[in-house]
């Protein structure tokens, strides 16, 4: 056993740490220590800069403009941006260069990679996902978004909701069904659409922490071109479930590095209040160490096994309930710890984040309330943890599905439920 | 990077499980711990002469094969599966001890006989107020010109009835701090006493040492570092039962049926199924980094082991609890071996200390 990165890793290292030390401002703290007005400014123009050195895009191969770095690589900067507090791009880059650009990579034809993934990588076209429904969360295959053919053109209506920045995209890839008399998982069809249209709506929702990162997206009569279609027609799944994987990525080797700067920050509120000696404090903390560190070798063991040559599997699901169930559970503590401070936070807030605060934001009483709120949705999005442990247990286990209710066509399903309503 | 065990470890691992539960299945543990020395001899000794298991880490001019610690904790992780009852683990937290803090002549003198596997050796550490035997002792030794005896009472000693030679803690003199000394089975003033254990299948022994002639081993020395050691192999050892014990509520989760449907298609039942398998996998990753720093003598075991006991420890108590639950009345029975694993996980979440006692340590190693 051995735990050193290959020769070739550390270069990139070096590589990397050299372009953060030339290009960060001198008194860099993250993206917190900006004053909140200068903080997109800084991300467009850092995103370009991000673009000049080959550093967007790490996934994608070179001959679509990416940097065509190995996993190892990406992970060795994944690692560097976050010790340095830099971000990696834009939040529609997560859908467009992490997601569909890979996805395009991978399952689009060559029109489409040479159309689409020059404007996602330049910035010109942002995008978002559209995916959930209000009627379909977990049972995602349950989209009831519908698409029709109209000469060279899709009709799409529907509704799809949690389109996280999808107010600042101007386009979106939607799951429709295009074949209602299919079964629920053969009638979908992958599309790709254009949001500046009449068609297409977009209402922000406010979640609970008091900020709108997400949205409702109202497609009504919204059209897009006949081959704006990734996949083929009636196969959308597939392409949605490739799309999946590729969201999970590098995070299993990174989320030890993330959750470990944000310990030492509840270890240091702690401190301020005088609070390590108390046992229980000091318990709850160093159990915290413990499940970071147990993230970090779980990055090793994921990091050996891409270098073997093995994509991420269902072990991403474990993953996926280690970090967020952590993440309750050590800003619970932090709530313990403010305790009266808590009820009425003061400081400086995070301007909303889905995980932990930006590098650099102050360590108040008000980041920290703001992501213990927050972490309740890591245990709901990108899979509950109940849909992770049906995962675990179906496919990692071989234990046995539920009966299923919903096969036949698709236009059959529900109708039991609206006569045993009525009953 | 190379984080896992390699081909060769896997095969041995491999060859292993099949040789266990071929000679020692489970189901044999039980009438075994009735026994009075609590194991099986004619196993043993297939597993020393046979397998050279007691020898493996040990160095090659004592008769060992000098494998480094990956591959004991391999044979713990197996012997931690089937609940193996062996001399193995006595023999193998003795051996380090020797190896850690004997001089040249002690370990010539012990180690040959222990990696042949006719030296039982077992360490004598732990009294009822000291989990790990390295602090508050209650054992004290007493030198007389050369000669030095040990008067106390230590627990929980494994094998401790049976064993050829016991490595027992002691404090020293006005507040010297506590050191090791070699106590031979036929000292006078010795009187060994099986236990009987909340753990059927690890036979332990109260020690009763009443001016017990010992001789010092080695140079007095911090013996943390030997509890760090214990506390990553035995992380190790409850992986095993951990694994058993999620293997035994799936097969079952799989066979047994009510409301005419397996009971695993019950999401009640697959997810804490599910649960164990990332209580496990944390756990598993923990112990594997522990081992891996304990091979390399690396200063970072110190706060790594006992946050690797304490990992294994919650995940092994969770998941053989949750077995007995899963398993339903039957799980309830003598017959049954679930409550075998059940009362291992208790046993060793306590042995050296237990998860908050573990966390306490880690505390104050990374200085909060």
């Amino acid at each position: 056993m051995d735990v050193d990165y290959p020769p070739q890793a550390e270069e990139f290292r070096a590589k990397v740490k050299a372009f953060l030390g030339e290009n960060l401002p001198p008194d860099w703290s993250g993206m917190g220590g900006l004053p909140e007005g200068e903080r997109e400014e800084f991300r467009e123009q850092w995103r370009t800069k991000l673009g000049e050195a080959g550093m967007l895009a790490v996934s994608w191969p070179t001959e679509y403009g990416g940097a065509g770095l190995s996993l190892v690589e990406q992970v060795v900067l994944a690692e560097e941006f976050a010790l340095a507090g830099a971000p990696m791009g834009s939040e529609n880059d997560t859908f467009g260069i992490g997601m569909l650009g890979n996805t395009l990579i991978h399952l689009g034809t060559e029109e489409q990679k040479q159309h689409y993934l020059p404007k996602i990588l330049s910035g010109e076209q942002r995008w978002c996902q559209g995916y959930s429904e209000p009627d379909a969360g977990s049972d995602l295959a349950g989209i009831r978004t519908s698409a029709v053919l109209d000469g060279d053109e899709w009709v799409i209506n529907g509704q799809k909701t949690w389109t996280s920045a999808g107010h600042l995209a101007d386009h979106i890839f939607v799951l429709a069904r295009t074949d209602p008399d299919a079964p629920k998982h053969r009638g979908i069809t992958f599309f790709l659409v254009p949001m500046d249209q009449p068609g297409v709506e977009v209402r922000p929702i406010r979640n609970m922490a008091g900020y709108a990162l997400f949205n409702e997206v109202f497609l009504t009569d919204a059209r897009t071109a006949k081959d704006e279609v990734v996949g083929e027609v009636n196969d959308g799944w597939r392409t949605a479930m490739a799309l999946l994987g590729f969201e999970r990525g590098v995070t299993a080797t990174t989320d030890a590095i993330r959750f470990r700067a944000d310990l030492d920050r509840l270890v240091a509120l702690a401190r301020e209040r005088g609070l390590t000696s108390d046992p229980r404090v000091r318990d709850r903390l160093a159990w915290c160490h413990s499940r970071v560190e147990v993230m970090r070798f779980r990055g090793l063991q994921a990091l050996t096994r891409s270098l073997a040559g093995s994509r991420p599997g269902p072990e991403s699901a474990i993953s996926k309930i280690i970090w967020s169930e952590y993440a309750q559970a050590y800003t619970e503590l932090a709530m313990e710890i403010l305790g009266p401070e808590g009820l009425a936070p003061t400081g400086q807030a995070t301007g909303g984040m889905l995980q932990m605060p930006e590098a650099g934001t102050e360590n108040s009483p008000l980041s920290w309330v703001e992501t213990f709120m927050a972490a309740r949705a890591g245990t709901i999005y990108a899979g509950s943890s109940q849909v992770q442990r049906d995962i675990i247990g179906e496919v990692l286990l071989g234990l046995p599905k539920e009966p299923r209710m919903d096969t036949g066509p698709f236009r059959e399903l529900g109708k039991s439920r609206t006569t045993q309503a009525g009953v | 990077m190379f984080f896992a065990y390699d081909a060769d470890q896997d095969d041995f691992r491999t060859s292993l499980r099949r040789f266990l539960s071929d000679k020692a299945p489970l189901s044999g543990a039980r009438e075994l711990s009735e026994t009075e020395s609590g194991y099986d001899p004619a196993l043993w000794k297939q597993m020393s002469e046979q397998l050279g298991l007691p020898g493996l880490h040990l160095p090659e001019e004592h008769g060992g094969s000098g494998t480094g610690l990956l591959e004991p904790a391999i044979v713990l992780e197996e012997t931690g599966r089937l609940l193996t009852s062996s001399p193995y683990a006595a023999c193998l937290m003795a051996s380090l001890a020797v190896l850690r803090h004997g001089d040249a002549a002690v370990q010539a003198d012990l180690l040959p006989g222990i990696a042949s596997g006719d030296t039982v050796a077992t360490l004598a550490m732990a009294e009822v107020a000291s989990p790990t035997g390295t602090t508050g002792l209650q054992t004290t030794a007493l030198s007389r010109g050369d000669e030095v005896t040990l008067t106390g009472t230590k627990t929980l000693v494994e094998h401790g009835h049976t064993a050829d030679v016991l490595i027992v803690s002691a404090a020293g003199a006005e507040a010297a701090p506590a050191r090791l000394y070699v106590v031979r089975a036929d000292a006078p003033g010795l009187t060994r006493t099986r236990q009987a254990a909340l753990d059927l299948t690890r036979p332990v022994a109260e020690v009763r040492l009443d001016a017990t002639p010992a001789v010092p081993l080695g140079e007095a020395g911090d013996l943390t570092g030997l509890v760090d050691l214990q506390c990553a192999l035995l992380a190790a050892e409850m992986i095993g039962g951990t694994s058993a014990c999620l293997d035994m509520a799936v097969a079952y989760a799989k066979d047994r049926h009510q409301f005419n449907r397996p009971i695993g298609s019950f999401q009640a039942v697959k997810h804490r199924c599910s649960e164990m398998v990332v209580a496990l996998d944390g756990a598993r990753a923990a112990a594997q980094y522990a081992v891996f720093v304990a091979d390399q003598g690396s200063p970072e075991l110190a706060s790594v082991a006992p946050l690797a006991k304490a990992e294994a420890a919650e995940a092994f108590t969770f998941a053989a609890g949750w077995t007995i639950q899963i398993l339903g009345g039957i799980g309830f029975t003598w017959e049954q071996d679930a409550h075998l694993l059940f009362r291992r996980a208790w046993a060793d979440s306590a042995l050296l200390g237990t998860p908050a006692a573990q966390r306490s340590r880690l505390a104050d190693v990374i200085g909060l």
